[in-house]
């Protein structure tokens, strides 16, 4: 992995990041990642799904990628093939109300997909 | 006379067996954050917390962890090291998805002849993973168990820590438990040996409440005589056993005004 990437991503996730409000119930985001693609998951501190949102994918760079929504199970799927994941994915989730992030870095896809 | 008393108080002081025996799981954090990376890195120790006195603790029985209901063996994955000047183990271990992970040993009888018992405790703690604490309350069913009452991580220190003191899965009306500071550093000191571990009782319902005046790593201890006995190799006679239930939680300091 391309530790400056990595921080670069970091950096850019946490600036996206830090206006969000603390609401009571923050907004829980996670991606998993295979060979095939990204399954986003937003569920709410309180254990409810998250069952509207918008997700949007950037690249290392801060660059978009990509928009789709959330399906009403809380999930989102992205195939990789769709994005240029060479320098990690940020993934971002805007419920209205909520918001936050998860970084997919290079490290986790070669550990999941082996490549 | 005066003198005198003092004299056979501090004799009778330093003879005592005060030190209270604690097994530790310490994670390097009890809560994960993305930023944090992927892995937790712990240490499993048997020792006197305070005086940062270890001893030996033997390969454990069982070392697993429990995310969302479902109990992985991690037994085989521990690394031996010196904790405290004795052996211990540490485990690196990778959290794949958010929520609370329950680490959980159960050591061998360990023989204390000072007490003239065997002493098992069942040890846990509890690690959050990238901003979900979904399973902070969990119940592992364990011999004896701290069942939490207050979540085991993200509080502040003086905050309240509550459990309830569990035997076969029934409360223990009344259960003393002792409380000690991981002394990590060293730096803390007591005016009084007596206060190195409190002690408090649970109330009917096998409830206690503690507040630790200072950040950190506290373990709670509800202690119990097992109603077995176990086989003590040199004499051939059979002793109790203090079964021990552990929990580590941090309280972290508070960094408001």
């Amino acid at each position: 992995m391309d530790r400056p990437v990595i921080r670069a991503l970091s950096t850019a996730a946490l600036l996206v990041a830090a206006p969000i409000g603390a609401a009571a119930h923050q907004l829980v985001v996670f991606a998993s990642v295979d060979c095939e693609a990204v399954t986003v998951e937003a569920k709410f501190s309180s254990g409810r799904i998250a069952q509207k949102g918008d997700v949007r994918v950037l690249d290392g760079e801060n660059t978009l990628l990509t928009e789709t929504t959330l399906e009403t199970n809380g999930t989102a799927t992205i195939p990789l093939a769709s994005v240029d994941h060479s320098t990690g994915l940020l993934i971002e989730v805007d419920t209205g109300g909520h918001d936050n992030y998860w970084i997919v870095t290079p490290e986790d896809i070669a550990r999941n997909c082996g490549s | 006379m005066k003198h005198l008393l003092g004299a056979s108080l501090v004799s009778m002081i330093a003879a005592a067996p005060a030190l209270a025996h604690y097994g530790m799981i310490i994670p390097n954090d009890p809560m994960i954050s993305q930023d944090d990376g992927r892995e937790v890195a712990l240490t499993m120790s048997f020792s006197h917390p305070f005086e940062l006195d270890g001893m030996m603790l033997d390969r454990p029985v069982s070392f697993s962890v429990t995310h969302e209901g479902a109990e992985t063996d991690l037994l085989g994955g521990l690394e031996g090291e010196t904790i405290m000047d004795d052996q211990g183990y540490t485990l690196d271990y990778r959290l794949d998805r958010p929520g609370t992970y329950i680490f959980a040993m159960e050591p061998q009888p360990y023989w204390e002849p000072a007490e003239d018992a065997f002493i098992i405790h069942y040890t846990k703690t509890y690690v959050t993973a990238f901003g979900d604490d979904e399973g902070w309350d969990t119940e592992l069913g364990l011999k004896t168990e701290i069942v939490p009452l207050s979540k085991p991580f993200g509080l502040w220190e003086r905050n309240v820590f509550q459990g309830i003191v569990k035997l076969d899965g029934e409360a223990v009306p009344y259960a003393e438990v002792e409380v000690e500071f991981f002394n990590e550093g060293g730096d803390a000191t007591v005016p009084d040996e007596l206060m190195i571990t409190q002690t408090v009782k649970a109330d009917a319902n096998g409830v206690f409440t503690y507040a630790p005046p200072s950040h950190g790593w506290w373990g709670f201890a509800a202690l119990n005589t097992a109603d077995y006995t176990l086989t003590e190799e040199s004499s051939g006679e059979e002793k109790d056993v203090e079964l021990g239930a552990v929990i580590w939680v941090r309280f972290e300091e508070w960094t408001g005004q």
